[in-house]
């Protein structure tokens, strides 16, 4: 009958479909040989992102191109992938006597991919042209602390909202930098700044070679760089390929000779590949996959359970009566939350409660910051709830703790609001719930219009690896991401006692002290540390996290047969 | 039937003017600054903003927004978006992939979805009915997310039948799983909207005289019943083409497949606008355009419908 002709052809033409996908697909994991396909040809595939902004490294602050320009460009000083330890790159020397005039010497024979040398010029060039105001670069205020920075960086007088422009700065070059020789420069420094070596690690403090400047933009796709991998190709929403630089000098080579950072759009997608060997390395497990550690029963040895210098904290906006609370308040709160089952329970363990406001893996660390204050305790809670009322704070029936409904924060923040309203009782006559905005953007935008209604979610991710960083842009008066606008003059004092400090060692002894301060007014409450959580094909071997919590490319090699 | 598609073709006109303008608007009234998330933690240096502000002409009223914005859209030259990448490269990267995807599942959502329905309209009540009732309730059921995984897993990370993830050049045989998750749900509605329709239309009069003209059965199904049967279908799958492209980000996530899904899905997150109006306005155009086909078509599959 015609019916089932009909009918067979229906499901003829499906299983042709499947079979036609059998073979299509079946090129790349057949390989039940026990060859390893990337000896062939030397190349890696890592999980990446579509970056922001081109590669210019005074212009990238954010981790899809930095994980890339971190290791295109290398810089005065490098951070230690075990250590977190800031060591000599490309300086052969950084002295100073009192941490204000430095004085820094480049290694002799460094070259740059298109053949030419690194020179001092190209440092002093690179950090002029960040800072010229009209550059508009996102990397601008590193150079704040640089004697002349007001004269090349003009604000804006009444904000980017408003009509004035902001006026034309007076020059284009700094004036506390000066080139000494072809391999020295100077730079001084406003007033002196203990963590400036540490900080010179960071990204917009690398050089940019003479090419840069004849065609920024043609550059930025395709850079010129100085690091052990050099850039070949960028294809927009899809790869991003480097090759080890052969000229590389360093003591530590790549091993692979190739690199590519394959896009993804979905963490699950890219962990699919992980498992099923055909992406080298990731490092966003998805949260399906971490739930019930089933990631490690699918990877066995090729998970990396490790950590990273970022923090999680709530901050109240001291600026407005009603939802900025008193100290007591703030410490009520801080109580009332239990870090230990909500790190166990939502994140299964993947962060680790903390007991400061800095992440333990920076240099400077010393536990217990915190106090008591971060220890969950319900009767103290109470207490303090009582106390803070009895001053005369009257806290709102409803107190919104805010986060962006684009990241993964819906779970902890009612976890935490559920731990802190448990522990204030019923009759506490305030009550904590989570409210979200749409996006990071306009999170951000409400905050830094100083107009949010609640306590919000602050995360900080180190820009390097010191004391110095989870302190001075948070907490100062006036400071760039003080969201809260927090004010302690006693504070502010012991930090530029700290910052000016000459001896290292001191330096960091007062930044602690600075830290413990924080108790007294809890002007944010610390919640925990970020652990890592990556893994490796079975090709590869070798795999180094750095503590910026991204893949050490330096490290990876390809696995012998 | 040539004035009349001319006629619907310069009633585009207004209503693509007015779609961009609607899209235009609402990209506008988005609150927050779209500059303002870009630096994390840190409020973005006042110059940056100003500067990209300027740029992207984010300073102007809205009307001169519009204004350049259709100059540039006739000109051709859609400019670059937020992170400098030129528009016109990244659709033209993205569009063919999602074309192609989506027409593979419109294809299979007709041959797999009007062959079962045919089959099962026929046989009512039999056993290859009841199977074809079951299994697409089975895919109703299923959101378009659990199957996509589901496949990805057992094909992909378990069996290596497939690679769990598309390459980047998404040949037509490694679209083919993803083709069959995405269709896979409208499959089954096109399954069931079929079969209703045979069932009601084999009890029509014109049925009955075919086959007591004694026609062979092929030609009574095949011209007679099929043809009458298949405009709701049409309906359905021309509208079907417009969203299956749009609608294609969970599938195309999944599937780490390049297209205009999640193009669209990071310049929506990232406020880039830049992205998010062509593509609107393609979707738009996309949308019209498989509609005016559709109402072409229901002229040549049945006959009493004439356009004059």
């Amino acid at each position: 009958m015609r019916v089932t002709k009909g009918a067979k052809i229906a499901t003829g033409t499906a299983l042709l479909a499947l079979g036609v996908a059998a073979c299509g697909g079946g090129g790349g994991s057949s390989s039940g040989g026990g060859d390893n396909p990337r000896a062939a040809t030397g190349t890696v595939y890592i999980r990446g992102c579509e970056p922001q902004t081109g590669f210019v490294p005074g212009n990238i602050n954010e981790t899809c191109g930095g994980t890339i320009n971190e290791f295109v460009y290398s810089r005065l000083v490098k951070y230690n992938s075990d250590t977190a330890a800031p060591e000599l790159d490309q300086a052969e020397s950084i002295e100073t006597t009192d941490n204000k005039v430095w004085t820094i010497k480049l290694k002799p024979g460094l070259k740059w991919t298109d053949g030419t040398p690194v020179t001092a010029k190209n440092y002093v060039d690179a950090w002029n042209y960040t800072a010229y105001s009209p550059n508009a670069q996102l990397g601008s205020f590193w150079f704040g602390d640089i004697v002349g920075f007001d004269k090349v960086n003009t604000a804006d007088p009444d904000g980017p909202d408003g009509p004035k422009e902001a006026p034309k700065p007076e020059t284009d070059k700094l004036e506390g930098l000066e080139v000494v020789d072809d391999l020295t420069f100077k730079v001084t420094l406003t007033a002196p700044v203990a963590v400036f070596r540490t900080k010179l690690g960071y990204t917009s403090f690398a050089a940019l070679p003479d090419a840069f400047f004849k065609d920024p933009k043609g550059f930025a796709q395709k850079p010129v760089t100085n690091g052990p991998f050099k850039f070949v190709q960028w294809d927009h929403n899809s790869q991003i390929i480097v090759e080890a630089n052969p000229d590389y000098p360093g003591p530590e080579k790549p091993k692979v000779k190739k690199i590519v950072y394959k896009m993804y759009k979905d963490d699950n997608a890219a962990y699919a590949d992980l498992v099923s060997n055909n992406l080298d390395f990731t490092e966003l497990i998805p949260p399906s996959a971490l739930a019930g550690d089933k990631w490690k029963t699918d990877l066995g040895d090729r998970a990396i359970d490790g950590q990273q210098g970022v923090i999680q904290t709530i901050t109240f906006p001291l600026y407005d009566k009603e939802f900025g609370g008193n100290a007591d308040f703030r410490k009520a709160v801080s109580y009332a939350i239990d870090r230990k089952t909500i790190t166990d329970k939502i994140f299964n363990k993947g962060r680790v409660p903390i007991n400061g406001w800095v992440s333990p893996i920076v240099e400077g660390f010393k536990d217990g910051a915190c106090g008591d204050l971060c220890t969950y305790n319900p009767a103290k809670a109470k207490e303090y709830l009582a106390k803070a009322k009895s001053e005369g704070y009257t806290p709102p029936a409803e107190f919104p703790i805010w986060s962006n409904a684009d990241g993964t924060h819906k779970e902890w923040i009612e976890a935490t609001v559920n731990s802190i309203n448990q522990a204030f009782g019923a009759d506490a006559g305030v009550k904590f719930v989570h409210k979200d905005m749409p996006t990071f953007a306009e999170l951000r935008d409400t905050i830094t219009q100083h107009k949010i209604k609640g306590a919000f979610r602050t995360g900080w991710q180190m820009d390097y690896p010191h004391i110095e960083n989870f302190l001075n842009p948070l907490y100062k008066t006036g400071a760039s991401s003080n969201d809260g606008l927090y004010s302690n003059k006693e504070l502010d004092k012991k930090l530029h006692e700290a910052d000016t400090a000459t001896d290292p060692a001191q330096a960091n002894a007062l930044y602690q002290q600075a830290e413990a301060m924080l108790q007294q007014d809890m002007p944010a409450i610390p919640l925990w540390s970020y652990g890592l959580q990556a893994g490796t094909s079975k090709w590869v071997t070798g795999v180094k996290v750095t503590p910026f919590g991204v893949l050490d490319p330096l490290s990876i090699a390809i696995k012998e047969a | 039937m040539g004035r009349y598609a001319i006629r619907r073709l310069l009633q585009l006109v207004p209503v693509v003017l007015g779609t961009t303008f609607i899209i235009n608007y609402m990209v506008w009234q988005l609150p927050g600054d779209p500059f303002a998330g870009r630096c994390g933690q840190r409020p973005c240096p006042d110059s940056y903003v100003t500067a990209m502000r300027e740029q992207f002409g984010l300073d102007q009223p809205i009307l001169v927004q519009y204004w350049s914005f259709l100059k540039n859209l006739l000109t051709g030259n859609l400019g670059t978006d937020f992170n400098g990448v030129s528009v016109a490269t990244q659709l033209g990267d993205a569009w063919p992939i999602t074309i192609r995807l989506a027409l593979m599942a419109v294809l299979f959502e007709a041959i797999i979805g009007i062959g079962a329905g045919v089959l099962s309209g026929l046989k009512r009540g039999g056993f290859l009915d009841n199977v074809v009732t079951i299994s697409t309730l089975f895919l109703l059921s299923l959101p378009i997310f659990v199957t996509g995984y589901l496949l990805q897993w057992i094909l992909g990370v378990q069996f290596h039948v497939i690679e769990p993830t598309v390459t980047d050049e998404a040949t037509i045989p490694e679209l083919i799983v993803p083709a069959l998750v995405l269709a896979s749900l409208n499959m089954a509605f096109t399954a069931r909207l079929t079969r209703t329709s045979i069932v009601e239309n084999l009890r029509a009069d014109y049925v009955r005289t075919a086959v007591a003209k004694g026609l062979t059965n092929r030609r009574v199904v095949g011209i007679h019943l099929l043809r009458n049967s298949l405009i709701p279908v049409l309906t359905f799958l021309g509208t079907e083409v417009g969203s299956l492209m749009s609608g294609a980000i969970i599938t195309e996530g999944i599937f780490n497949i390049h297209g205009i899904g999640g193009l669209l899905w990071r310049a929506i997150n990232g406020q880039d606008y830049t992205i998010v109006v062509p593509v609107a306005t393609l979707l738009v155009l996309v949308y019209l355009l498989s509609n005016l086909l559709v109402d072409l078509l229901y002229g040549v599959l049945d006959p009493r419908i004439r356009y004059e």
